[in-house]
């Protein structure tokens, strides 16, 4: 049973490396670690930077992601086997040394789309090492001394610790006071001192503090904690964090002696204490194959890996075939959109997939500019608006490795040198991503070889309009619409007129259609007219009567799809849009004449 | 005894590690960030740290004033602060580097920094990221010039709660002392905070009469007002360009706050006009403002008007006076006093010097908000001889912004994105008697990287001859106490 205990943590990382390594990804590129003193500066300042600093040092490595979540287990299971041994738990009962460590696998993995939201450096880690910090508090203050020393110790580690820590060091202190006097080993004066002086320190720790930073004074006692923000509630930042520092508390009143006094009773309990240890977790571990789809999708885009991203979609349609309520979520569908244009399937592929504009599964609203604003505006040569988003969660959430990326990324597209050297600095200071930095040094100066190297050989032919000034009102998929399907320029390159093309058909003009279609034929010369470009100017034509039906090089295929395509919309008659769309046959679904008549209700953001 | 040995042997090596090369061959200029080559400081300034921007094995820095001089080695020049004190003491200094390259020394060629009058001892500004809608946190900081220190005033953060933030702006102070200050707080727990005598304020400015509340502030310099001006303010993205974003008006006014009343009036609200930017004269009885003439009022009234006029850069100011008598509190009518638009440009930001000699301004293509154009200049008007000149030893071929006299009207601080177009920093530069200005150097930094380091833009800097003195958490908790006050409009009282 003692050895048994071990599972729990290697199941643990196993999970997490094999089913939850896009998350501890994306958590790992929402972060930043500088090796840099003035970056360390700030930390400095603030109660709690310290451990911050410390979590961000340990969040870098889940960029290997079975590292990471080593990592991240290793800690779980010592600060499992610290409270064992600290609060004198026998083995026995070991399984209630998890309870704390499974409290923070839930409150971690429970996070889905808050991940774009969370504002705390360190957020992953900063939990578990106060919890640890907490543990040593404990450990170095119970010892009873002479009452000038306690004194001392008890200030003195009441306000370092405070610094040093934060929320998690106060609840350490309290924590020993609860030890001290619950236990029958100390003198009154070694109970009594102990107490005075922690509710000193706990009054006045944030106030000493308060004047040396800029945080919100109601806020200094919870310091260290995820602020609640953007929907996110008390019940979700931080009462599972003061949960887990409850145990921490009522581990001393327990008389683990008294309860092993029956066999029975402590297996009674141990089992329950496995039951919680794995019921917390996965009861509130996110679990949503949208998103872990979307979280695959991002990485695979950021990796210019278009082929993974199809592949992806593909899967989760296949997966989910059988559910007629299961659509995909915006960010796929446009994602989907954006490796096919850069692949030059768009034509062939495009409407092949499910559409759809399923909500996700989040209960606050999380802008999809914060998901994936910066992918899609830099990826369609808007740096500008790349840029606005980068600035945006700069602000809001603070700088990470992925904005320095893509203002490095930016900076290079608008041949801003001084810029690029800057942002490529700040990530050669990191130790994942100074390798991209080196490369993009190597390249950035010379435009020739830059225009023939990903990503920027797709992006800078897609810059060859005329700098306007507008706003997204943050709208990102309303803005690109807005973008493709406005006036063309006048030294459009082959690529934006193919680009402009696909959104003038998936915006179902045919008045913007058409003069893009003839552009597009112009300037790409294709050898043979791909599949929906052909369906688009089939259906355009058969609602215009236009005399091109019988011009152009309609294949056979084409012709015969629309044919009996119509025939089916006729037998299904006036249904409501669902049923009708619902009763079209499986085989003329993935038409654009499916698209043009059926899918009209999309939500956009 | 060993000890000792060791201790004076090392003493010793560091001694001779020091001396200054002896032989060496004459090089070039040498390239330094900051360029503080051939500057003027205060002579109570910080240390001119900076960092040698070459390739070499070793580095030796000689800083000479009369008969003292500061030695010292590496790359990067940190120079003490007791050391410098005494060199600036003694009047101009001579900066001579070595560069050892492959064994043999190369001394490059020697620079100076002149070395000028006092500056004031402050200066404060906002420390704000550089493009952006949202604010999670910003601070207004204060910096004593006269060494490294920076002190927070107020931040953001300190008041926020969650998604509740605020945006901090247009911290002003009259005459450069702190007794009376003002700055305002917008969004969550918003007001503008007045500071007077040891008293603080937090008022709603904004009248059912009045636009907005007060945006752009300038204190009477002996009467107890202060000009604002009130601005429905939007910001719009460049899409495709080095130039990130465009700020603008939807409609401007100018107001005139009376701080003994809390009553506030129209000093111009000409619909067919946007008027910006106060700025009083010396005595107070002239106000200097820039607007920008719409033609027709109702066509800019509509949003996309207003951005349709500023993308095509036809959105253009000049800079007029108004007269007043600041004890019966009257004004007179408007004179134009440059047309920056006749000569396609616009002017903003009119500051006078402390002898109501020079008017400096600034001046660009289009547009109200110059710090995100591509390039902006400084303009000066000499008020005595009715001249102007666009100020080439300042300007360089990015923005040259927000710009503020010292009290003895002996040095400007200006704001510039020379360095990299984005990141605004501070500049200082001294006026000569002839009206010139010397080479313009960015504020001395401890660690000369800093400004590599750090991006964020220094934003609205003024100089105040001392410190802030009420503290941040002073403000905070009156900040989060009090509600904002409104004030009374009163009717405008023409002469």
């Amino acid at each position: 049973m003692a050895k048994a205990r071990w599972i729990l943590p290697v199941a643990l990382w196993g999970v997490l490396t094999f089913f939850s390594y896009e998350f501890l990804l994306k958590v790992e590129e929402r972060s930043l670690f500088l090796y840099d003193a003035l970056w360390l500066k700030d930390f400095l300042i603030k109660p709690s930077g310290i451990l911050s600093f410390l979590s961000l040092f340990l969040t870098q490595f889940l960029h290997i992601p079975w590292l990471g979540a080593l990592i991240w287990t290793i800690l779980l299971t010592l600060s499992a086997e610290l409270t064992r041994i600290i609060f004198r738990i026998p083995v026995t009962l070991s399984a209630l040394t998890f309870i704390p460590a499974s409290i923070f696998v839930a409150y971690n993995m429970s996070m889905g789309y808050t991940v774009y939201l969370t504002n705390l450096p360190g957020y992953f880690y900063m939990p578990l090492l106060g919890y640890l910090w907490a543990l040593l508090t404990v450990t170095v203050l119970r010892k009873e001394r002479k009452a000038a020393v306690l004194l001392i110790l008890f200030l003195t580690w009441g306000f370092a610790g405070y610094y040093i820590a934060g929320f998690y060091s106060l609840a350490g202190t309290v924590a020993t006071c609860i030890y001290i006097s619950v236990s029958g080993d100390y003198s009154r004066t070694g109970k009594i001192l102990p107490i005075a002086v922690t509710a000193v320190s706990l009054l006045l720790a944030p106030v000493a503090f308060a004047g040396t930073t800029t945080y919100n004074i109601s806020n200094g006692w919870i310091i260290g904690m995820p602020e609640q923000d953007y929907g996110l509630t008390f019940t979700r930042m931080q009462l599972p964090l003061m949960l887990a520092m409850v145990c921490l508390a009522i581990a001393p009143v327990i008389k683990f002696r008294n309860v092993l006094s029956g066999k029975g009773i402590t297996m009674a309990i141990q089992s329950a204490a496995i039951a919680v240890v794995i019921a917390v977790p996965s009861l509130f571990w996110f679990r949503d194959d949208n998103f872990k789809a979307e979280l695959g999708m991002i990485r695979a885009t950021e990796l210019m890996d278009w082929d993974k991203v199809t592949d992806i979609y593909s899967k989760l349609q296949n997966r989910h075939e059988k559910d007629p309520s299961w659509q995909p979520t915006r960010v796929h569908v446009l994602l989907k959109d954006l490796a096919l244009i850069k692949t030059g399937q768009e034509g062939e592929r495009a409407y092949g997939f499910e559409n759809g504009c399923k909500k996700q599964k989040t209960r606050c609203d999380v802008p999809m500019a914060f998901q994936i604003g910066k992918i899609l505006h830099l990826n369609y040569g808007i740096p500008g608006i790349c840029n606005r988003w980068c600035d945006e969660e700069a602000v809001l959430f603070g700088c990470n490795y992925l904005t320095y990326k893509y203002y490095a990324m930016i900076a290079i597209l608008l041949n801003d040198n001084t810029l690029t050297e800057e942002y490529l600095d700040k990530l050669e200071k990191t130790l994942f991503y100074r390798k991209w930095a080196r490369e993009q040094r190597k390249i950035y100066r010379d435009r020739d070889l830059l225009a023939q190297t990903a990503p920027y050989d797709m992006i800078i032919p897609l810059m060859c309009y005329d700098d306007i000034i507008t706003s997204d009102l943050n709208g990102c998929e309303y803005f690109l619409i807005n973008h493709f399907n406005g006036p063309m320029p006048a030294n459009s390159t082959p690529l934006y007129d193919r680009v402009a093309l696909y959104f003038a058909l998936d915006s179902k003009q045919s008045a913007l259609f058409w003069p893009r279609f003839n552009i597009y034929l112009n300037s790409n010369k294709p050898s043979r007219i791909a599949r929906f470009y052909q369906e688009a100017a089939y259906l355009f034509c058969n609602i215009e009567n236009d005399p091109r039906l019988e011009t152009l090089p309609f294949n056979e295929k084409t012709r015969n799809l629309y044919k009996s395509f119509m025939q089916s919309a006729s037998r299904i008659g006036m249904k409501s849009l669902k049923d009708a769309r619902n009763a079209i046959p499986a085989n003329l679904r993935h038409s654009y004449y499916f698209y043009f008549y059926y899918v009209n209700e999309l939500e956009m953001f | 005894m060993r000890k000792y040995i060791l201790f004076i042997t090392i003493f010793l090596l560091s001694v001779a590690c020091t001396r200054c090369p002896r032989n060496y061959t004459d090089g070039t200029e040498v390239c330094i960030f900051p360029d503080y080559t051939d500057i003027t400081v205060p002579s109570n300034i910080a240390p001119a740290n900076f960092m040698i921007r070459e390739q070499a094995d070793k580095y030796y820095t000689l800083l000479k004033s009369g008969n003292s001089d500061i030695a010292i080695k590496g790359k990067k020049v940190d120079i003490p602060l007791r050391k410098w004190r005494k060199l600036t003491a003694l009047g101009d200094i001579t900066v001579t580097v070595y560069e050892e390259k492959d064994g043999k020394w190369i001394r490059m060629k020697p620079f100076r920094i002149n070395v000028a009058e006092e500056i004031d001892p402050y200066l404060s500004y906002r420390i704000i990221p550089p493009v952006h809608e949202s604010y999670m946190r910003l601070t207004l900081n204060q910096r004593n010039l006269t060494n490294f220190k920076e002190k927070v005033i107020y931040a953001n953060t300190m008041a926020s709660k969650g998604a509740d933030t605020q945006c901090i702006n247009c911290h002003s102070f009259k005459n450069w002392h702190t007794d009376n200050m003002q700055f305002h707080i917008r969004q969550y727990l918003g007001g503008t905070i007045l500071y007077r005598n040891g008293k603080l304020q937090k008022l709603n400015m904004k009248t059912d009469s009045t636009v907005s509340a007060a945006v752009y502030p300038s204190w009477h310099p002996t009467h107890d007002y202060i000009a604002y001006s009130t601005n429905k303010t939007h910001q719009n993205f460049h899409t495709n360009h080095t130039n990130r974003i465009e700020v603008f008006d939807e409609v401007s006014d100018l107001i005139l706050f009376n701080l003994t009343d809390n009553s506030v009036s129209i000093i111009e609200n000409d619909p067919a006009e946007f008027e910006c930017y106060p700025s009083w004269s010396p005595d107070g009885k002239r106000l200097y403002y820039v607007s920008a003439n719409l033609g027709n009022p109702a066509e800019v009234s509509k949003r996309g008007g207003a951005v349709a006029a500023n993308s095509n850069g036809t959105f253009k100011y000049s800079l007029y006076t108004k007269d007043f008598d600041p004890d019966n509190r009257t004004w007179s009518g408007k004179e134009i006093f440059y047309d920056a638009a006749a000569v396609d440009s616009s002017i903003t930001w009119p500051r006078v010097s402390p002898d109501g000699r020079w008017l400096l301004c600034c001046i660009s293509t289009h547009g109200v908000f110059p710090p995100n154009q591509e390039v902006s200049d400084l303009i000066m008007f000499d008020l005595e001889k009715g001249s102007y000149r666009y100020v080439d030893e300042i300007n360089s071929n990015k923005s040259e912004s927000y710009h503020s006299w010292s009290s003895n009207g002996k040095w400007v601080v200006i704001s510039s994105r020379r360095e990299d177009g984005v990141h605004t920093r501070p500049y200082l530069s001294h006026l000569n008697n002839d009206g010139t200005f010397t080479k313009p150097f960015l504020l001395p930094q401890k660690d000369p990287e800093f400004s590599h380091k750090f991006l964020y833009s220094f934003n609205i800097p003024e100089f105040t001859v001392e410190p802030v003195k009420v503290s941040p958490r002073k403000l905070a908790s009156f900040v989060k106490s009090t509600y904002a006050s409104p004030v009374k409009f009163e009717q405008k009282r023409e002469k």
